[in-house]
């Protein structure tokens, strides 16, 4: 039987190549891919913040989550406290209405828009609602606009 | 010589051969203009030394590491000492790696061949930021935590693979554990193997390019091309004065140890950020500039546009005159565009630095923070 030497040593050549790079290219996929975390130990997106009775009127810190509570008359709402530019926490200044990022200065008025940069997206709004026993309920996975609100009679 | 009648026993021989036998080396070496590279190695060293002492009683984790740190400035025996050498050691090496580079390029020794090795020089440089970088994340006070939520949201801000890249830095979605985890392997294993597999390429193309540059020298130097293989100095020569340089640096080092401690801020607290909240000295400059507009191109663009337009400064210029010698008239336009560009960097710093209050509103260094 006839067998080209040639091409087989090609065909051998490429399949060794072949076999060696898929290898080397497998496990830095995976190398990478151990790299991203399937369970993650954190808090969960969706908590409760305590009694509204217990909010008096006005903008209240709530530090374990990094969110703003607010409350007007008996209208609940939930802001975020981390700044849209780079992730600082920030505070509310009562005299000038805004949130203000100590990192890199912005500011957000009463409604979460950018009165000044650096930052450029307002800050998102998130859902709140009460729960079966009477505490406050806000769900950081569902984004909501500026005048959505719980109306809770205290 | 009457040198030669003493040496007798082996002994002799063997040191004679070795320490006082001259060498050929290059000129590079003879006629060092501030033996800057050399004093980063030895940096480099000092640091290597200092850390895995460190390493002894630090553990990585979010809960204990800020105790570590404090422990080891109270209750270890000399552990102050040790971090902060360890702390100022990495400060003089971000200086002296900067000064090494001004220096190759007011002498215009990044020129053919040495363009590639500027290229190691400027990685090397980069790697050292990095562990500067993670190093400021280790001890979990209020700097590390929020220095690596800010360099987290810049991350997000690139397009695309952004917001996978930041999953895998931060090995989750908020700054945690195994975001503290993922710093210490960095600072303690990954760079410092990149950093001296680096150090042993830009070494050896130190010698490597000496060879090439004489050879090709007849021309337009004053040397010879076989200069490199006379034999100029010996080893004994070389290992006095290294050595000696070695043991300034370490003294230098010492005495600031001991007279100035590392600075620790408040625990780690996601719920507060300090106002105002600023970044080692090192990045402060690069704060400075996010303050100016959206993450993506004054956290990425800008920065990458730096590095890289350092990268190509060889690939530019080509040259000939003034290779060695320090502001040759005939690059008077590089120096001064470089001297520049040195002086907005170091002004961003200050400025950052000194000169940004709570809200990262402008004071001027002598105007007391309104405090709301």
């Amino acid at each position: 039987m006839f067998i080209d030497q040639t091409s087989r040593r090609n065909f051998i050549n490429r399949l060794g190549w072949g076999v060696f790079l898929s290898t080397i290219g497998g496990i830095m996929v995976a190398s990478i891919r151990l790299l991203a975390p399937n369970v993650l130990y954190e808090l969960p997106k969706e908590f409760k913040v305590g009694y509204p009775k217990d909010y008096p009127e006005g903008v209240h810190f709530i530090p374990a989550r990094r969110i703003f509570v607010l409350r007007e008359n008996n209208r609940f709402r939930a802001v975020s406290a981390v700044c849209t530019h780079l992730g600082c926490t920030m505070r509310w200044s009562e005299q000038d209405l805004a949130w203000k990022c100590p990192c890199h200065g912005s500011v957000f008025n009463e409604k979460g828009g950018v009165i000044k940069g650096p930052a450029t997206r307002p800050l998102p709004w998130y859902d709140i609602s009460v729960s079966l026993d009477g505490q406050l309920l806000v769900d950081l996975n569902k984004d909501v606009s500026p005048d959505h609100s719980v109306v809770v009679n205290v | 010589m009457t040198e030669e009648d003493t040496t007798t026993s082996p002994r002799n021989r063997f040191a004679r051969s070795i320490l006082r036998e001259k060498i050929p080396v290059s000129r590079w070496v003879t006629n060092r203009i501030l033996g800057l590279g050399a004093i980063n190695f030895y940096l480099f060293a000092l640091l290597t030394i200092t850390g895995t002492l460190l390493m002894v009683y630090y553990v990585p984790s979010t809960t204990q590491a800020y105790n570590d740190i404090k422990d080891l400035g109270t209750t270890v025996s000399f552990g102050s000492i040790v971090r902060n050498m360890h702390r100022w050691s990495a400060f003089l090496m971000i200086i002296s790696g900067f000064l090494h580079m001004s220096r190759v390029f007011f002498t215009a020794e990044y020129r053919e061949p040495r363009e590639f090795n500027w290229l190691v020089g400027l990685f090397l440089f980069l790697m050292i930021l990095g562990m500067a970088y993670t190093g400021y994340t280790l001890p979990w006070d209020q700097k590390s935590y929020w220095g690596l939520t800010i360099m987290s949201q810049i991350l997000e801000a690139i397009p695309g693979i952004g917001s996978k890249l930041q999953y895998l830095v931060l090995g989750g979605t908020e700054v945690g554990q195994n975001t503290l985890t993922r710093s210490f392997v960095m600072h303690v294993k990954l760079l410092p193997l990149l950093m001296s597999m680096l150090m042993a390429v830009h070494f050896w193309r130190i010698w490597k390019d000496d060879h090439i540059t004489l050879t090709f020298a007849g021309e337009d130097h004053t040397e010879s091309p076989n200069q490199l293989e006379q034999p100029s100095v010996t080893w004994r020569y070389i290992l006095t004065r290294e050595t000696s340089k070695f043991l300034l640096v370490l003294l230098f080092v010492l005495v600031f140890s001991i007279l100035f401690n590392a600075p620790l801020e408040e625990q780690a607290n996601p719920m507060v950020t300090p106002d105002p909240v600023k970044a080692p000295w090192f990045f402060v400059g690069l704060q400075e500039v996010l303050s100016w507009g959206a993450p993506f191109w004054t956290g990425i663009v800008a920065p990458l546009l730096a590095i890289v337009a350092v990268a190509v400064i060889p690939y530019f210029d080509h040259g000939r005159e003034g290779i060695g010698v320090w502001f040759h008239p005939s690059r008077r336009l590089s120096n001064v565009l470089f001297t520049a560009a040195v002086t907005i960097f170091i002004g961003l710093i200050i400025v950052g630095e000194f000169m940004r209050g709570p809200g990262w509103i402008f004071y001027w260094p002598w105007q007391h923070w309104s405090v709301n």
